[in-house]
């Protein structure tokens, strides 16, 4: 096991130690830092209940915050700290983090909650502060934020009525708007907090009851109401340059309602009709309601929930009037919405999932090296991470970011706390940066346009650079 | 000449679990007061891990009266009637308070905090939210830590309490970086936990090295009925790094049933009328005995099956034991779980007043280092009411005693110092002494025991506490410190178990026979301190 080690005291960087223990079978990751330090008395670690309910040990386990009590142990693991500041080896400063998870004040009656509030409050109580999910927060890298933990205990606090109240203003002056609703603290959470759904966006909702949704935000539900989008039409819209179907080049091999999504409609229709041509070259007939509307998503992550079953009827009813079965979308953000915030008679899935399961006519190779974004809500709302770079990978060489971090454009913040939204592109772009690729490929509008407005490295979708796999293939025939 | 004081309060904690928790929130409100913990404060001891839930006398249909006879009748009617008496009256009260303080228990239609029941109990009065009650405390315990007044010292270990003329002035401590500091106090509260970790196979964290006892017993206090360590009858079996996990008495207060490896249901051969909802003592017994006699699994366990019980109902009322045997591949809704007994609980002690007043002035304990609550065998769920009950108690007695602004002595510290000098040259690995301490104990002092057993294991333990132990660096000063204390504890054990010439609750004497049952038994108290030792007989002090 390779283990990072550090004395503040002593150096300035820390280094990996490979050590070689034998441990016995089922041992965790801390039964073997125990064996570990049976032998080299000197690393420095935290553990105390052993069975992942006391949150002491949450160190990285190749990359991934984990509890070391309750992660296997294989051989050739790399264990380091949480992403926080190092103490010693892989004990991190916990204080600071414990320190902004605000308390109860009672009230003073002994009233107890009805079953409903425990059962609403209950999931949040689980948090055993083990602080992984700070350790992977953005926004708290780059905003005053208090984040994701002291965020759930503001939403535990607000749907409790023992509490003395406050609760919303409070949250907000800690951040509650800076929040991306990336996901990265749910997922890496050992308890399955769902803290961007249960916590952050109902506290928004609840800031909205209490009159507090920032008025930029007030605006895109305005916006919805009137247009049905919550993106001003500035240029010609995807929706107005298409047919309602689309018949493939060749033999129908599958047939999808495409859901397109306000950017890829009124800010970037060009990649979707990339999109169009990939699949139309692929045998993929696209069925396109023109009546369809925006996901609602906006809505949802702004608190704005009273809008949404309209959006949400009328989105339905446009694909199950046409007996589709299988709704295809391609910005990250509606296909998350879609399949997790909706109730679909119809199944919902991506286009990366789309070419994989149908299996693309291969194009020529670029001679270019490529980055790949994960978009937010491509890899945690839809667990999709590998389709894209293998699709990618037909048409160039792939160099991958050290770092999967969020862009900065979700949850409201490029209109919300725009000075948040561009600090993360900005490190995004480093990141970009330091692959040294020509080019940086995404798979939601959202990104693509963010990163796109803060960085100097071209931004394309993947459908675009399979389509311009397509283009020289074609040439070369020609 | 006068030591140089790093720290000063009225009130010293020592513990973060829920009895000094809520001894600090108690004592705050008299004075100063400081918490020292050994772990992050809420992370460490038995508290968060509790399952099980809090043993309180709520409903019409319900009495103290009733609780009082089920505390004293599991404990082999060894236990102290007044700090009972106490416990039952007072256990409501304190529930309430968790309740104020936003505590979210599983509540019932009418808003009434829900029961259920547990092993040993007439009625089901044991309080529960879903099956980690601990945890649930613990947070609520550390958001009103939070919001008071009172001082955290995390993550130091204490080495000695200190003493001028016999009372307590405050504690020696290493810090963080193996700096050792003093702290000067008017009253110093132990809330230290249990010791079960002197034995190989525990459910307690690496907190529960018994270090109150050790510092009490050091400071000159007296401690009763050490021998009676309360075996779980239900530790996890596998994988070997992490045996004796407590799977939680709540599995089998949701139905669930034992079975040996022939597939019987043997708990009908050993008290059929309870079957697996017997007391601890009783049921652990049945276990040992079952694999002594070879109907133990290849593992050296029995089943613990809940796989009759509906699904829902394992994902909502017992999720923290479907998500940990599930971590380690066992699927506790389609197959059954091996168990087998786990040292768990120390129902001995710091002998204490109802006012948590121990034998030695300025000196309070609470919470599982004290002794007498529970007798020779403890009830499930009396235990974390226990924490609250005498936490406050202890707070509240602290913070109103005198300040007396002593000192302590410079030669007592002197020693101290010294004897850390000394782990800096020592010579032999705390770990692995540590281990041998552990085996022996969990040999010679377990489940089933015999008079030469145990006086074999008292040689063997106090010879390894003689070993020079080496501190690597400043940094590992802790560690030493700490095995020292498990070491004490242990011998402390295996002493007391040889001052008892009966068997008693969850002490057994395999090699001694007798005539009279718990009820009649003429022995009380077994008590040690540095000045004397023996048994009380009944009827008074000898």
């Amino acid at each position: 096991m390779r283990v990072f080690r550090l004395n503040p005291a002593r150096e300035k960087e820390g280094k990996f130690r490979t050590y070689h223990v034998e441990v016995q079978e089922g041992a965790r990751v801390l039964h073997v830092l125990h064996a570990i330090h049976a032998e080299d008395p000197t690393l420095s670690y935290r553990y105390c209940c052993g069975t992942g309910q006391c949150g002491s040990c949450a160190v990285r386990v190749d990359g991934e915050p984990k509890l070391a009590c309750m992660t296997e142990a294989r051989d050739g693991m790399t264990v380091e700290p949480l992403n926080l500041p190092v103490r010693k080896d892989l004990v991190v400063e916990m204080e600071p983090a414990l320190a902004q998870i605000a308390p109860l004040l009672p009230k003073g009656q002994a009233e107890c909650p009805a079953q409903e509030q425990i059962a609403a409050i209950k999931p949040l109580r689980d948090c055993i502060e083990c602080l992984a999910c700070v350790s992977v927060c953005p926004a708290m890298e780059v905003a005053e934020f208090t984040g994701p933990t002291a965020m759930r205990q503001g939403m535990r606090l607000a749907l409790d009525p023992r509490d003395s109240g406050g609760r919303i203003p409070e949250a907000i002056r800690a951040g509650l708007f800076t929040c991306t609703t990336c996901q990265a603290c749910w997922k890496v959470c050992p308890k399955d907090i769902q803290i961007p759904g249960k916590a952050i966006e109902k506290l928004r909702a609840l800031a909205n009851r209490e009159g507090l949704t920032l008025p930029r935000h007030l605006e895109i539900v305005q916006l919805v109401k009137e247009t049905g989008r919550t993106v001003p039409r500035t240029e010609t819209s995807f929706l107005e340059q298409v047919d309602e179907v689309i018949e493939p080049a060749g033999p129908v091999k599958a047939t999808v309602g495409f859901f397109v999504g306000c950017m890829y409609n009124l800010r970037l229709p060009k990649t979707a009709l990339d999109a169009i041509e990939v699949l139309k070259r692929n045998g993929v007939r696209v069925i396109i309601p023109h009546e369809q509307v925006c996901c609602g998503s906006p809505l949802i992550r702004t608190g704005q929930l009273e809008y949404l079953p309209t959006l949400q009827g009328k989105n339905i009813e446009c694909f199950t009037s046409r007996g589709i079965d299988t709704v295809m979308t391609m910005c990250a953000g509606c296909g998350s919405t879609l399949k997790n915030d909706y109730r679909t008679p119809f199944t919902v899935k991506d286009v990366n999932e789309i070419l994989t399961e149908i299996g693309i006519e291969p194009p020529a190779r670029l001679p270019l090296t490529v980055t790949y974004h994960d978009p937010c809500h491509l890899l945690r709302g839809q667990g999709i991470r590998d389709q894209p770079r293998a699709l990618i990978r037909r048409v160039a060489d792939l160099k991958e970011m050290a770092v999967v971090k969020c862009c900065g454009a979700g949850g409201g913040t490029r209109s919300g706390a725009p000075d948040v939204s561009r600090a993360l592109a900005l490190k995004r772009d480093e990141e970009i940066e330091k692959t040294g690729a020509d080019c940086v490929i995404s798979s939601c509008p959202f990104c693509e346009f963010h990163i796109g407005t803060f960085s100097e490295t071209p931004v394309k979708n993947v459908t675009t650079l399979l389509l311009e796999g397509y283009r020289k293939k074609d040439e070369g025939k020609a | 000449m006068r030591a140089d004081v790093a720290h000063e309060a009225h009130v010293l904690v020592i513990g973060s679990g829920g009895a000094g928790v809520r001894a600090a929130l108690e004592a705050v409100r008299y004075g100063d007061v400081l918490l020292v913990s050994k772990s992050v404060a809420g992370k460490g001891g038995c508290t968060p891990m509790a399952e099980g839930g809090y043993n309180a006398a709520l409903r019409e249909a319900d009495s103290c009266v009733g609780h009082l006879e089920d505390t004293l009748k599991g404990g082999a009617y060894l236990n102290d009637l007044e700090l009972v008496q106490v416990l039952v009256n007072e256990a409501p009260d304190r529930l309430q308070d968790l309740v104020r303080w936003g505590a979210v228990f599983d509540v019932t239609e009418t808003c009434q905090v829900a029961q259920r029941s547990f092993g040993g109990q007439r009625f089901p009065r044991t309080c529960y939210a879903g099956d980690r009650t601990g945890h649930e405390m613990m947070m609520t315990l550390l958001e009103q830590l939070r919001a008071s007044d009172v001082e955290v010292l995390q993550e130091v270990t204490v080495t000695d309490l200190l003493t001028r003329e016999g009372a307590i002035v405050g504690a020696a401590v290493l810090d963080r970086t193996g700096r050792l500091e003093v702290i000067r106090a008017d009253s110093t509260i132990l809330a230290t936990g249990g010791g079960s970790r002197v034995y190989d196979v525990s459910t307690n964290s690496a907190t529960g090295t018994g270090d109150g006892y050790s510092l009490g017993y050091g400071a000159g206090a007296e401690l009763i009925d050490m021998e009676m360590v309360q075996f779980h009858p239900t530790g996890a079996v596998y994988p070997y790094d992490a045996r004796g996990r407590l799977v939680t008495e709540a599995v089998r207060g949701e139905g669930g049933i034992l079975r040996n490896a022939k597939g019987e249901r043997f708990m009908s051969r050993y008290d059929p009328e309870r079957m697996e909802l017997s007391t601890r003592d009783v049921v652990a017994r049945a276990i040992a005995r079952e694999i002594q006699e070879g109907r133990g699994t290849p593992r050296g366990g029995v089943y613990l099956d809940v796989t009759h019980l509906p699904a829902k109902q394992i994902e909502e009322r017992l999720p923290v034991m479907l998500e940990q045997f599930l971590a380690f591949g066992v699927d506790i809704r389609k197959e059954p779980m091996e168990v087998s007994p786990t040292a768990h609980h120390f129902m001995g002690g710091l002998r204490i007043t109802p006012s948590c007043q121990t034998t030695v002035r300025c000196l309070f304990a609470c919470g599982e280092v004290a002794g007498g609550v529970h007798g020779a065998n403890r009830l499930g769920g009396n235990s974390l009411a226990e924490t609250q009950v005498f936490g406050k108690r202890a707070g509240e007695a602290a913070g109103r005693a005198p300040s007396l602004g002593q000192h302590p002595e410079q030669r007592q510290l002197d020693l101290i110092e010294r004897r850390l000098e000394g782990l800096l040259s020592g010579m032999v690995n705390p770990v692995s002494v540590e281990r041998k301490v552990q085996l022996a104990m969990w040999k010679g002092a377990g489940v089933f025991r015999t008079g030469p057993e145990l006086t074999q294991t008292l040689t063997e333990v106090e010879k390894l506490g003689r070993k020079k132990l080496h501190a690597a660096s400043k940094l590992n000063l802790a560690e030493c410190m700490t095995f020292h204390h498990l070491c004490t504890t242990a011998m402390l054990v295996l002493k007391s178990a040889l001052l008892r010439p009966e068997s008693r609750g969850a002490h057994v004497r395999t090699d001694l026979t007798q005539a009279h049952d718990a009820a009649n038994s003429p022995y009380g108290h077994t008590y040690l301190s540095q000045h004397r030792s023996g048994i009380e007989m009944k009827g008074g002090k000898p």
